[in-house]
């Protein structure tokens, strides 16, 4: 599913990947791990084509993402759903209008997308904030917003980057259960985290990212 | 048409959000337009005027003194052969003469000092109106003059030359204007456009990330171009017809003789405004959006 091979990837004189190489296959449930400024986000960054790998050889799917073309990128993102660490929630838009976005993006049926979006919220138990602007909501749920956002188009893969970050435990529970429940519907995850409590005894794999590259993987 | 009406509800929603910034671009345009609507009915009405004006315009065709009634006749039938020719009427040396001594009244005895009659007898030929033209009428007079038992051809050269250089630069300021309320329009757009892209620039980045494709992040700015243009358009439309129709009503009043020259611009032009304010407005907003990166 995911295939990463001698990575390499610098902003101006700052090596952040370098030789960095990782495998996933369908439907697996993954952490990846590291200090911070190891390269995390970036990795992922390169993972939904925000950033360019300089060297090296990255593949989701049938996509091989270190030669996408430019307009090529939208399409090969309608495949994957992504977490940001900073939410990037659309403030002038209800929680429905932000979930209802990725659909619109894939130009689906207006009856479509209401019968998926009410299913989404109801899971992640957000159906009666539909019409709330998201500034009125609290952290966690905002965060259940995004991850409605990221899996109403039923993406191959999900992408989260620290998603717990700024979430107390409860929430942090509530959002792994999410995710979880993701994962058993046939979605690959993937989750960028330094918190060790999210891995630990999950018997999932953790790459851990260090000194620019996976220095090693163990299963939480 | 599904994905059209997320368009049309995005680009609305953000002109209501924005109205202040819109509603002084649909101004600028509107503005902008109306100058140069209110410029091409001054020019419009001009033209016309002098298109009245010259319509009894013609040549003045002098013939020899010994020209013979066969060859007079042959002139003529030739004059109204001629498709440049709207109308020929022909004066005779002696008819002249009565003329003149009717109208010196008391004074015609003077006439009676000439031992011969010194007028020549005359054609005088109306001109078709593409010939209301300095080079043309020029043209025209030279080749009669050619002609035989013609002596000599006149016509108001001058009065027409001048007639010629005010319609000439009319066109010219005419041109001139349009041209810098085009730009002008085009960079007011342009400029308004790229405000509402810079500020919704986090929304078009998390738009893109979520798959979008430039088409669809940049589709609601053009509709939201094209309105404020067609809007603009419009406005300038009803401006200029209220004036148009107000300034003739008090025009027609002082000086009721204006009312056979002046007119109003054709209902076309009307509808045409909002076309141009739109295609305007257009131009600058995939100015705007085809510039920016984000």
């Amino acid at each position: 599913m995911i295939k990463l091979s001698n990575v390499e990837k610098s902003y101006d004189d700052a090596v952040v990947l370098k030789n960095c190489s990782m495998a996933m296959e369908r439907g697996e449930f993954a952490f990846i791990t590291g200090p911070s400024g190891a390269g995390k986000s970036t990795l992922l960054k390169l993972l939904y084509c925000s950033e360019q790998v300089d060297n090296g050889h990255i593949s989701v799917d049938e996509w091989i993402l270190s030669k996408l073309k430019k307009r090529t990128v939208p399409y090969f993102r309608r495949n994957i759903g992504v977490v940001f660490q900073d939410f990037k929630l659309l403030f002038n838009k209800t929680v429905f209008e932000n979930v209802a976005l990725s659909l619109r993006i894939h130009r689906m049926d207006p009856r479509e997308i209401m019968e998926r979006v009410k299913l989404i919220l109801k899971e992640v138990k957000l159906l009666h904030k539909s019409d709330v602007f998201p500034q009125y909501l609290s952290g966690g749920e905002q965060q259940r917003v995004v991850i409605a956002r990221a899996m109403v188009s039923q993406p191959m893969l999900l992408l989260a980057d620290e998603p717990t970050g700024n979430l107390d435990t409860d929430n942090a529970r509530t959002i792994m259960r999410l995710f979880r429940e993701i994962n058993t519907k046939g979605t690959t995850v993937l989750i960028a985290t330094h918190n060790e409590d999210l891995y630990y005894g999950s018997g999932r794999r953790v790459f851990f990212l260090n000194n620019n590259h996976i220095e090693k993987e163990i299963v939480g | 048409m599904i994905t059209l009406k997320y368009f049309l509800g995005t680009a609305f929603k953000s002109i209501w959000l924005e109205k202040w910034i819109n509603l002084l671009t649909i101004l600028s345009i509107s503005i902008g337009l109306s100058i140069l609507c209110l410029f091409l009915l001054i020019t419009f009405n001009v033209e016309s005027f002098m298109k009245q004006w010259t319509s009894s315009f013609g040549l003045v065709v002098y013939l020899d003194d010994h020209i013979t009634y066969e060859e007079t006749l042959h002139l003529e039938a030739q004059f109204k052969q001629d498709k440049d020719v709207l109308s020929v009427s022909y004066t005779s040396n002696v008819e002249a003469l009565d003329e003149i001594k009717a109208s010196l009244g008391a004074n015609a005895v003077i006439m009676d000092d000439f031992k011969e009659n010194p007028l020549p007898s005359i054609f005088e030929l109306e001109l078709a109106s593409e010939l209301l033209d300095k080079n043309e009428a020029r043209q025209k007079a030279d080749s009669i003059k050619q002609l035989p038992g013609v002596n000599d051809v006149q016509y108001g050269e001058k009065w027409l030359a001048s007639l010629n250089t005010i319609s000439d630069t009319m066109r010219l300021v005419a041109v001139f204007f349009a041209s810098a309320i085009f730009i002008s329009t085009i960079f007011t757009t342009y400029n308004t456009i790229k405000i509402f892209f810079y500020r919704r620039k986090e929304e078009l980045k998390t738009l893109k990330l979520l798959g979008a494709t430039n088409s669809f992040a940049r589709l609601p700015f053009l509709i939201e171009g094209l309105f404020v243009g067609v809007v603009g358009g419009s406005v300038s439309s009803a401006l200029v017809f209220a004036f148009s129709s107000l300034a003739t009503t008090r025009i027609v009043e002082f000086m009721p003789s204006l009312s056979v020259v002046l007119s109003p611009l054709p209902v076309q032009v009307y509808l045409i405004i909002p076309a141009v304010g739109a295609s305007m407005s257009l131009l600058g907003s995939l100015f705007a959006v085809g510039k920016i990166r984000y």
